[in-house]
């Protein structure tokens, strides 16, 4: 039926698509299904009850007015402080100098940390009572705060350790790719006496726009599904204060064990998801050709 | 007159001032990004008397760790953390190197569909395919067994190493394989003896990266276990809650589940830092 070259092209990909089939095709289905059916996970009367899920997830103003601006807002500053500082770092890394090698290898000390990890030394780092910050503060005179119970400072906190856990792979691609830059136009400013921003903004920028571009897409999607650091710093309180929409669908199905309704949520939020992909995709693919 | 291609720090201050600004600057990045992990290891060190003053007081102790080591539970979810990332690893990229192989060697409708799909499933948030495979694995009987927990770790970086692998290929000139097939080597062997090989270094960087992202993973591990093969990353959330005042057995559990993932990254570091420069 097919030729030999299509057999073997088809057979690299057999295995991996057979995976992905059976582990993120047929559950995908199956939440769908779901999403439609009252599906308690106490009483599954699975019956079928059209769109109301949907309806209740859109009119629920946590959802609208808390889950979605936080995953937003959660997903914007966290790509963009990530970035900003790992740009930073990547270009003050960018010489030669003694215990270059130190200071990368500490850099790389976030890569290994697990999220949760991170999480709880945060955590404690910040624990009210107890934690450093609040130890060090008071020395100073100042007033020790409840930082994980109050709204902004718990999302603040979550942030920051989300930067924390991401800067390092920024500092690293964008190093890679600074590194990868030819010398002849750095060397070309040089004799001309360019100033270092307009060299920066002028040459470094523009060359290492698609690394950033690419990093960028990367980690924006990825800091959409954030639900580990969260789960573990505040478990989306004070309240439902700092709930993203990952903690959102998994709290409707498994702790308020209404599986229809946290399909339906997740349902919505890949979708919210995917939108955003292509377009950042489209994205990619005009600033790699042009 | 030397030709500076990268721009100096600060231009414009004298020379010294530069030097000793630049080194406080490294000095304050290292500080930011190595301090949690070292009032962590303060903070196990100290013994439960002492934990809520780690900055003061000069009494250490080992016991936390002797603790934490003679819980079987806390044992035997590092066990299966080992287990399960290393394994994943090994099937992991047997899956997706050859993925990877078949999208940056050929060209036409199927790489192309294929390549659309795992960027769409890259996209697709975790939580909207494991909730439901909470059900599938249930259903299929392998809900909170190794199997479970094994499968989907696998399926879940399909999509993005596929996406590395490709860029690693595209990397690698492909006339070597075209010589081996016209010296008579089938295409399988022209894959596997001569591709594979010249990837080694991309395959080890994804190797170790494979690893860690296994062992540190948290959202499956939370929906795909019950009691019977707990993992680490589990186990140690739970602690949040349960024992949310003995921090030094928290710090304790946690320096060691850093300690396999710092070895694993410190071997595999120049591996990642080559595989990176893509």
């Amino acid at each position: 039926m097919f030729g030999e070259q299509q057999r073997f092209v088809l057979l690299l990909i057999a295995p991996a698509a057979l995976l992905l089939l059976l582990f993120q095709v047929v559950p995908i289905v199956i939440g769908a299904n779901a999403s439609f059916r009252d599906w308690a996970l106490y009483n599954p009367k699975k019956t079928w009850i059209g769109f109301d899920h949907y309806a209740a997830v859109i009119s629920d103003p946590a959802f609208l007015y808390v889950v979605l601006p936080n995953t937003f807002l959660f997903m914007v500053l966290s790509v963009a402080g990530a970035l900003v500082a790992g740009l930073m770092l990547a270009l003050l890394l960018n010489r030669p100098f003694r215990g270059q090698k130190l200071v990368q290898t500490i850099l790389l000390v976030p890569l290994m940390v697990a999220p949760v990890v991170a999480a709880i030394m945060i955590r404690w780092i910040f624990n009210d009572q107890f934690g450093i910050v609040n130890v060090v503060l008071e020395a100073i005179g100042l007033e020790g705060q409840p930082w994980l119970v109050q709204r902004w400072s718990a999302f603040g906190i979550i942030l920051l350790t989300d930067i924390w856990l991401w800067t390092p792979w920024f500092t690293l691609l964008l190093l890679a790719g600074l590194q990868s830059l030819p010398k002849e136009p750095f060397e070309a400013a040089a004799i001309d006496g360019t100033t270092t921003w307009r060299v920066f903004r002028f040459l470094t920028l523009p060359m290492l726009r698609p690394v950033i571009v690419v990093c960028v897409v990367i980690r924006a999607i990825d800091a959409f599904r954030t639900f580990d650091i969260v789960w573990t710093l505040t478990g989306g309180g004070p309240g439902r204060s700092t709930e993203l929409f990952s903690l959102y669908a998994y709290v409707h199905a498994f702790l308020n064990l209404d599986l229809g309704r946290g399909s339906a949520a997740a349902i919505i939020g890949g979708l919210i998801i995917l939108v955003i992909g292509v377009v950042l995709y489209r994205l990619v693919d005009r600033i790699a050709k042009a | 007159m030397p030709i500076v291609t990268r721009p100096d720090f600060l231009p414009g201050l004298p020379k010294w001032s530069r030097k000793t600004l630049f080194a406080l600057a490294l000095l304050g990045i290292c500080f930011a990004f190595a301090f949690p992990v070292l009032w962590l290891i303060l903070t196990s060190l100290r013994p439960e008397s002492g934990v809520y003053y780690v900055h003061r007081g000069t009494e250490f102790t080992l016991s936390s760790f002797a603790e934490v080591l003679s819980d079987e539970r806390i044992v035997g979810a590092f066990l299966n953390s080992a287990l399960i990332s290393t394994l994943a690893t090994v099937f992991s990229l047997l899956v997706t190197v050859s993925s990877g192989y078949m999208l940056s060697r050929f060209t036409g409708p199927a790489p192309r569909i294929w390549f659309g799909t795992i960027y769409v499933f890259r996209c697709v948030p975790y939580i909207s395919w494991v909730l439901p495979l909470y059900f599938v694995t249930q259903s299929w009987g392998i809900y909170d067994t190794y199997t479970g927990l094994l499968l989907p770790h696998i399926a879940v970086h399909i999509c993005f190493f596929s996406w590395l692998m490709k860029g690693f290929f595209d990397g690698i000139d492909p006339s070597m394989e075209y010589a081996a097939m016209i010296d008579g080597c089938t295409r399988w062997g022209a894959f596997i003896r001569v591709a594979v090989p010249s990837a080694l270094p991309a395959i080890s960087a994804l190797a170790v990266l494979c690893w860690l992202f296994t062992w540190n993973e948290f959202l499956f591990a939370l929906i795909l276990t019950g009691n019977r093969v707990p993992m680490i990353t589990v186990v140690m959330a739970q602690f949040v809650t349960e024992m949310g005042l003995r921090w030094n057995l928290m710090a304790a559990t946690a320096v060691m589940a850093l300690v396999p993932a710092f070895l694993i990254a410190l071997f595999g570091q120049k591996y990642v830092i080559r595989g990176l420069r893509i």
